[in-house]
């Protein structure tokens, strides 16, 4: 008995100590998180109140949030569309008055977690972060449950291009080269991509161009840069964010496909001004599922405004290396239907190589 | 900001602070079955916003660090590692437990991977440029034959019948083929369930044969009926003298570990079991492997730990992530606008040459940790069964459901599980499916990779391949390993 009592008290102590570095975390990450349970118990009486009468409840705005707000980030954790969702909640948070969770449901392209999205509870505690155009190529191509309309889209916040990259040593300058080399040697060029959007590059300049280069699949965007600075491809189809590690080690970018060029990375050209009619991006998206109520739609877009427009989320978005972009709820939908309808037809045309 | 302000920056009391508690937190998700460290970073990577960013990535890479030694205590203690890089301290330190030598095992492990993990730093503070320069040279075609390479370690690995590692390596290699193929877009038994497009992951399959089998096993069983041996104490000058006599054999895996730790995707899992491969080929008692050789504790523990620190050298060099866990530290970096890479030590000298020095700080943390922790950790020992069996069930569950929070990676350990008692009742061996199921898909992506680019080049298949120096080096190494594999089960019989 004696000796198991010394083991629970070590088991004890071990745990209080797990236990107390957890605390810690908490503590640290949401400061006000006491405050907030205060202020919940605040708005519960609010609630009581207002069920009577529903009008002040909107003029006074405070039903929404009362518990914590689940955010779903269909990727790994590390990855850019996971800091776009952190850097979000961390500001959204301050905002809202309230604690955000992210849980990250990677898996089969982002299709995983998406669904999810696509399938929880439109009552404003479950939203989602995920980089616009994945769904839709998920859905032209896999067989969904969820479509583009199965989402309330309530804000972007970045622009990311898409870009061709060569490396080291190169004998490509500028995307007329490479075509060039191209339509002499149909083929030949390899290019590494990753992710739909990657492939869909790679496509739709071969369309653009008429040439024919060869896609070559990777998991994920380190194995392909690596493999681009070592020589064993071509051209590597990345994100343009990828610009410092590559270039770094001598790599350059050919251009990157957008309409006009972005402050971020403004000494490189885009295909637009190179001849070659591309806009093709990623651009990281908060959607909640389609038919949460009004009012905490008005709620969260209140709220995304006042943090949207601010220079702290901007500098927040562009300390991490990612190009800042508010799109508003109004916005958001007119510019994404606007994308849905450039894309349709280079993953129709293409839906064979996905 | 100069090297000295610097230094006596890193030796402040909140980087001791930061660094114990990363160490501490790693050792304990690591310990526990079904957290490792990667899981251990994503809960804690929130706090570190708030941190300094030099104190925020020591944080993670002494969970890192932590997590890397963890594991192997409760391989050696109750037979369940908390992780696949840990299942060679369970094949040789369980045994140990067994007779009556818990502690003498947790001591190899703990020093082994002190030493191990002084190597891999070390080498990352002096020769990160060239090791950065040599991972670049790893393309499609040399992936290939370093993954093929470890599925030939599995030959090495089990002594009582060929034939069954063979199926379990076959095994593994199965479930690996499951999902939706990158390359052909064809669906490979997916049975329809979007949860199996993306394939089956590693970490469910880890618990179910390693922790959930273990524990389905032990119930029923009466109290204590594992371990007969009343526990015997150890001193810690005697082992670190054992150790010291096989000083070479140390060194050995600490520089496999850091040399295959810098590959993407295959790193830890194959530096681990290539080591224990290599330990028990140069042994003098090969016999003795998987009844409780200390010698294969040295080996595995000493490359899993070197891992940690070359695994970082892409990160840092290139700013390209070896590894899901240092993808995360670079993603926490990101938040803080820290863009690793060359660059980083011109821009942030203060957080490269924190992070660098610090990270032998987590090497002493853990050791201290450690050595002062194994007298409480063989505690579990005199814990009933029947309480350990449940908590250790839960700990599992819920370490699969935490992967990517599926209910069904839930199912899956459960269903795996079921597979490893049958499998450990016929004395199928566990590492090799582990093995297959890692580098089954490397193979075959490498391969197809190497395919779509000789094709695009014109070339045949074998001219591509062999085109390096550096790949033809790799299968001359591939086909010396078949000889020392097949001459050391001639020894052993």
């Amino acid at each position: 008995m004696k000796k198991f009592l010394r083991t629970t008290t070590a088991l004890g102590l071990a745990a209080v100590v797990a236990a107390g570095c957890g605390d810690e975390a908490a503590d640290e990450q949401t400061e006000g998180e006491t405050d907030d349970a205060g202020d919940a118990e605040e708005t519960d009486e609010g609630v009581d109140d207002v069920d009577d009468e529903d009008d002040e409840a909107e003029e006074d705005g405070s039903s929404y949030p009362e518990q914590d707000i689940d955010i779903i980030v269909p990727y790994s954790a590390g990855g850019g569309g996971d800091t776009v969702a952190r850097i979000l909640t961390d500001h959204l948070g301050d905002e809202l008055d309230a604690s955000f969770n992210v849980i990250n449901q990677e898996g089969a392209g982002g299709e995983v977690g998406i669904q999810a999205m696509a399938d929880a509870d439109p009552d404003g505690y479950t939203l989602g972060v995920f980089g616009y155009p994945d769904n839709v190529v998920l859905e032209n191509t896999v067989d969904t449950d969820f479509e583009y309309d199965s989402f309330e889209y309530l804000g972007a916040f970045d622009d990311v291009p898409h870009s061709l990259f060569v490396g080291p040593d190169s004998d490509f300058e500028d995307p007329d080269e490479l075509v060039e080399y191209a339509e002499e040697n149909p083929g030949e060029i390899t290019v590494g991509e990753s992710g739909a959007l990657g492939l869909l590059k790679v496509l739709a300049f071969n369309d653009e161009a008429d040439i024919e280069m060869s896609p070559i699949n990777y998991d994920g965007g380190g194995e392909l840069v690596n493999d681009l600075l070592g020589g064993h491809i071509d051209v590597a189809s990345t994100s343009i964010t990828s610009y410092d590690e590559i270039t770094a080690e001598g790599g350059e970018p050919l251009g990157y496909a957008a309409e006009e060029r972005i402050d971020m990375f403004d000494d490189v050209p885009t295909f637009e001004e190179q001849g070659y009619d591309l806009d093709l991006g990623v651009s990281r998206v908060l959607v909640a599922p389609d038919g949460i109520p009004e009012e905490v739609e008005a709620e969260l877009s209140e709220a995304l405004d006042a943090i949207g427009e601010s220079e702290e989320l901007q500098q927040a978005f562009e300390d991490a290396n990612l190009p800042y972009r508010y799109l508003d709820n109004d916005e958001v939908d007119d510019v994404l239907e606007d994308r849905n309808e450039n894309l349709q037809p280079i993953i129709e045309e293409n839906a064979d190589d996905f | 900001m100069d090297a000295l302000e610097i230094f006596l920056g890193i030796l402040s009391l909140d980087v001791f602070f930061i660094v114990f508690a990363g160490v501490l937190v790693g050792i304990f998700v690591g310990a526990i079955p079904g957290l490792n460290g990667a899981i251990g970073i994503s809960l804690l990577l929130p706090l570190t916003f708030a941190l300094e960013p030099q104190n925020g990535i020591l944080l993670l890479g002494g969970i890192y660090m932590g997590g890397m030694y963890g594991g192997s205590i409760t391989a050696i203690l109750l037979n369940v590692p908390g992780d696949v890089v840990a299942a060679p301290a369970a094949m040789e330190g369980y045994p140990l437990t067994k007779q009556g030598r818990s502690k003498e095992a947790l001591y190899y492990s703990i020093f082994s991977s002190m030493f191990g993990g002084f190597i891999g730093v070390v080498i990352l503070i002096l020769f990160t440029p060239p090791l950065a320069a040599l991972a670049l040279e790893f393309g499609p075609a040399e992936m290939f034959f370093i993954s093929l390479s470890g599925l030939v370690v599995i030959g090495a690995l089990t002594g009582s019948n060929i034939y069954k590692s063979l199926f379990a390596a076959l095994f593994g290699l199965f479930i690996g083929m499951i999902g939706v193929s990158s390359v052909t877009a064809t669906e490979r038994f997916t049975l329809n369930m979007p949860q199996l497009r993306e394939g089956i992951e590693v970490v469910p399959v880890v618990l179910g044969l390693f922790c959930l089998a273990e524990m389905f096993l032990n119930i029923g069983k009466k109290a204590n009926e594992t371990v007969q041996y009343e526990d015997q104490s150890i001193k810690r000058i005697t082992v670190l003298r054992n150790i010291f006599k096989r000083k070479f054999l140390v060194l050995k895996s600490g520089v496999i570990g850091t040399c295959i730790g810098l590959l993407p995707g295959v790193g830890t899992t194959l530096a681990v079991f290539m080591s224990y491969g290599e330990a028990k080929r140069t042994s003098k008692k090969p016999e003795m492997f998987e009844k409780g050789n200390p010698e294969g504790i040295m080996a595995s523990e000493a490359a899993n730990n070197a891992t940690v620190g070359s695994s970082m050298v892409p990160l840092l060099a290139l700013g390209v992530p070896g590894s899901p866990t240092t993808a995360i530290i670079a993603g926490a970096l990101i938040i803080h606008g820290i863009i690793l890479g060359p660059d980083l030590f011109n821009t942030r000298p203060d957080v490269a040459y924190t992070f660098l020095f610090g990270m032998l700080l987590t090497v002493a943390a853990m050791a201290i940790i450690g050595a002062i922790g194994i007298k409480y950790f063989s505690y579990i020992l005199k814990v009933n069964i029947m309480y350990i069996v449940p908590v250790v069930l839960v700990f599992a569950l819920f370490g699969a459901y935490s992967l990517r929070n599926s209910m069904f990676d839930v199912l899956v350990a459960i269903l795996i599980g079921v597979l490893g008692v049958v499998f450990k009742k016929i004395d199928v061996p566990l590492a090799p499916i582990i093995i297959g199921l890692v580098l089954g898909p490397l193979i075959e992506t490498n391969l197809v990779r190497s395919m779509d680019i000789a094709e695009a080049r014109q070339q045949p298949i074998l001219q591509f391949m062999l085109s390096s120096p550096l790949s033809i080096g790799l299968l001359i190494m591939l086909v010396l390993m078949i000889i020392v594999v097949v001459r050391l089960r001639q020894r052993t019989g």
